[in-house]
């Protein structure tokens, strides 16, 4: 297997004589390797907002190369491509990747970022394999060379739902009352507005008393927190980011709001960097996210490896997504045995993937390119690891609920 | 004297022969270079456009705004809707695109104006009203709210080209998005040098005395936003049908809105060239780091392993920092200058 490779050289020829280099001419080069390896484009927002989180879905990435490999998979090659967290420098990355020679792209961890690459596939016939983006349209618009495993909005929220009657059942604690406290922005507004919407359909044992939006640049909690422990409900539902995550956990610490748990929907309370900077305080959090079934060899062989290359974190939905992507990749790769665009889009098509590392049993496209369904799981926080609660089958640990109070820490 | 030489009256020789050959090169881009050279190029002349609309309202009226990303944003979400909805081509779109963009120009310059807020502080009643409308469209579901609203594509739009509905190959695009940024250039030369133009600049520089003279300030401001909105609002129309997906979280960014006065500030505010040659400079700067990164790499100047994510950015912010400290008045009058583009008399 090759180490990950930057794209083209012709281009570089060229922006070497070009000076200025403002209108440097792009010949692709599309001979330079033997046709031995697929060339991936992994196309991820390494700088910019979202710079974190794609820099940890590269790390995914980075061990499926060799992982692959001992699995009997033919090459990949991947070329990096950097969205900077911005939808028309996605667009212009993913086209400077197919003309350096991608055959196959990854990407974008964001839906609008992924939506701007999937046009660019989906108009030069090159198979978008996306590795994390949860908005519906990505796979209703028609498009016939964008496939996605990973659960649309509707999927993650009705997993919610019924993530959290289960967890209610096993422990015999029900919250009667919730305050759901999310984020001001596309993302949580979005998931927020659903998951206060649908809580009657599911027919959900408690009333969503209060829904406390707040700044996503906002440093300072206390007046939200303050509302939370106005509300005096028995559980807190959070859509967040990190670092209001962080800073949202040490306020309900310092305002000693004890409630019965603390549900999480989306990044933030299950990352390396918020168990780090919380420590014990961010023990027993509850998170309803897509997530990886720590019992597949798989993921076992995934786990070593990333323990290894990396081993101050945990692996997180940013890396096992990303590496099921590769896997995508390298299976359909391999069963077209070419890198012609139709051959691999045909193998993408009968995908029937088993040894992967994410929820469920199998990786199967439905017509549209997506998964009908990638369950989500219940993982809660616990000493600075993260064990599955449920599904069942993928369960590592029974359940703290109702969590510790903060002063029994 | 022919109307094309008037029109191109301040520059030389030299800059007209520089001009006519750079404007050939581009013109023959889509067989010279690749597609992704064509989309860089797509995105230079979009913000040049949005950066000669933004142009007009602080370098030829005097008038700040930071929230230009709502009339880009009014215009996308308009033509795109009635195209959705009704099937109204954007051809005929954008006229109700740009006439709420207008609209909104007008309601907010009336706002700043009658109670005579000028200054940061119009900077900051645009910045109020990009986002208001961001979360009011952020709530209306048939604009597809935080979900973001999409116009279909496909591969058989790639092939042959719809200029009414704005479907069609990128060629179509780069051409039309370089005529629509030519356009704003010769609109704005025409402004420049009329009456309108005068006037704003007499209001830019003074506008006691420019009332005292009796120039009509709250009309002729409110002329500047009109007409800056109203540029804005084809440069949305374009986007919309360009990117084919619009988020609102995105499309009315405040960093939308910062990114269009860019281009101004590092060619020169207020000059006709400058927003133009500004975006010409920044947009393929940021790419070219991104090249020589690579090239370096590929050389072994730099271990591959190395992640260098972001450089491109920290190098692009320390290049807009020296020309904003050394060159305070944009790069364009020093290139003119330095070149002779211009005669000595006239200005870029």
């Amino acid at each position: 297997m090759k180490t990950p490779k930057t794209p083209a050289v012709s281009r570089r020829t060229v922006l070497a004589g070009a000076g200025a280099g403002a209108v440097a001419s792009a010949v692709p080069l599309r001979h330079g390797l033997a046709a031995t390896a697929l060339k991936v484009g992994v196309l991820l927002p390494r700088s910019g907002g979202q710079a974190q989180i794609g820099i940890e879905c590269q790390y995914g990435a980075d061990v499926a190369l060799p992982i692959l490999k001992s699995e009997g998979y033919p090459e990949l090659e991947f070329m990096l491509g950097d969205t900077e967290t911005k939808v028309d420098v996605a667009r212009a990355q993913c086209e400077r990747l197919i003309d350096a020679g991608a055959q196959a792209i990854i990407g974008c961890f964001d839906s609008g970022q992924t939506m701007a690459a999937a046009q660019v596939c989906e108009q030069k016939n090159i198979p978008l394999i996306v590795n994390i983006a949860a908005v519906p349209k990505l796979t209703e618009l028609g498009y016939k060379w964008v496939f996605r495993n990973f659960p649309t909005g509707p999927m993650i929220v009705g997993d919610a739902f019924k993530n959290q009657k289960k967890l209610f059942g096993a422990t015999g604690a029900t919250p009667k009352t919730v305050a759901l406290l999310h984020v001001n922005d596309t993302f949580g507004t979005s998931l927020a507005g659903a998951l206060f919407a649908l809580a009657p359909r599911f027919k959900m044992p408690y009333k969503i008393v209060e829904k406390i939006p707040y700044d996503p640049y906002g440093r300072d909690f206390s007046a939200e927190v303050r509302k939370v422990k106005g509300a005096k409900p028995d559980a807190l539902w959070a859509v967040s980011r990190l670092n209001d995550a962080i800073a949202i956990t040490k306020e309900l610490v310092r305002q000693r709001v004890d409630l019965m748990g603390i549900l999480s929907t989306g990044p933030g309370w299950y990352e390396n960097a918020y168990l780090k900077a919380t420590g014990k305080y961010g023990n027993d959090v509850v998170n309803l996210i897509p997530w990886y079934d720590e019992n597949k060899p798989m993921t076992q062989k995934l786990k070593a490896a990333f323990k290894k290359a990396h081993p101050d974190l945990l692996l997180t939905t940013n890396q096992t997504f990303t590496f099921d992507a590769c896997l995508i990749a390298a299976d359909a790769f391999k069963r077209a045995g070419s890198t012609k665009n139709t051959d691999l889009q045909a193998a993408l098509r009968k995908t029937n993937l088993t040894n992967n590392v994410g929820l469920g049993h199998a990786i199967k496209f439905n017509e549209k390119g997506q998964v009908p369904y990638v369950p989500c799981g219940a993982v809660q926080n616990r000493d600075g690891d993260l064990v599955v609660l449920l599904p069942q089958e993928a369960a590592t640990g029974k359940p703290i609920w109702p969590m510790r109070p903060w002063r029994k820490r | 004297m022919t109307p094309v030489r008037r029109f191109f009256g301040p520059l030389s020789r030299a800059g007209l022969w520089l001009g006519g050959a750079f404007l050939l090169l581009l013109l023959l881009l889509p067989w010279w270079g690749s597609s992704y050279i064509m989309t860089v190029a797509i995105t230079v002349f979009y913000l040049a456009l949005i950066g000669q609309s933004w142009n007009l309202m602080l370098g030829f009226a005097g008038l700040l705004s930071i929230g230009h990303a709502l009339f880009v944003g009014i215009g996308a979400y308009t033509a795109a809707y009635l195209f959705a909805a009704i099937g109204l081509p954007p051809v005929i779109g954008v006229l109700p695109a740009v006439g709420l963009a207008v609209l909104m120009g007008l309601l907010i310059g009336y706002l700043g104006f009658r109670f005579a807020i000028g200054g940061v502080y119009f900077a900051l009643l645009t910045i109020a009203f990009a986002e208001f409308v961001r979360i009011v469209i952020d709530h209306v579901s048939w604009l597809g709210a935080t979900e973001g609203f999409f116009l279909k594509v496909s591969a058989a739009d790639r092939h042959g080209i719809d200029l009414a509905n704005l479907r069609g190959a990128p060629e179509m695009y780069y051409y039309l998005i370089m005529a629509l940024a030519l356009g704003a250039l010769v609109l704005c030369r025409f402004l420049l040098r009329s009456r309108l133009g005068y006037y704003w600049q007499a209001i830019r520089d003074d506008a006691e005395a420019a009332q005292a003279l009796g120039v009509n300030i709250l009309r002729y401001k409110m002329y500047a936003v009109a007409i800056s909105s109203g540029m804005a609002g084809v440069a949305g129309v374009f986007y919309a049908f360009y990117q084919n997906s619009l988020f609102p979280e995105i499309v009315f960014n405040i960093e939308r809105s910062i990114e269009a006065t860019l281009g101004s500030i590092v060619g020169g505010v207020g000059t006709l060239f400058g927003p133009i040659f500004g975006t010409f400079i920044l947009t393929p700067l940021g790419e070219i780091v991104t090249e020589a990164i690579d090239l370096l790499k590929h050389w072994g100047v730099i271990d591959p392993q190395i992640k260098l994510d972001g450089l491109k950015l920290l190098i692009w912010g320390f290049i807009v920092v020296l020309i904003v400290l050394f060159k305070p008045k944009g790069l364009w009058p020093w290139v003119c200058a330095r070149l002779r583009l211009t005669r000595p008399e006239a200005e870029g």
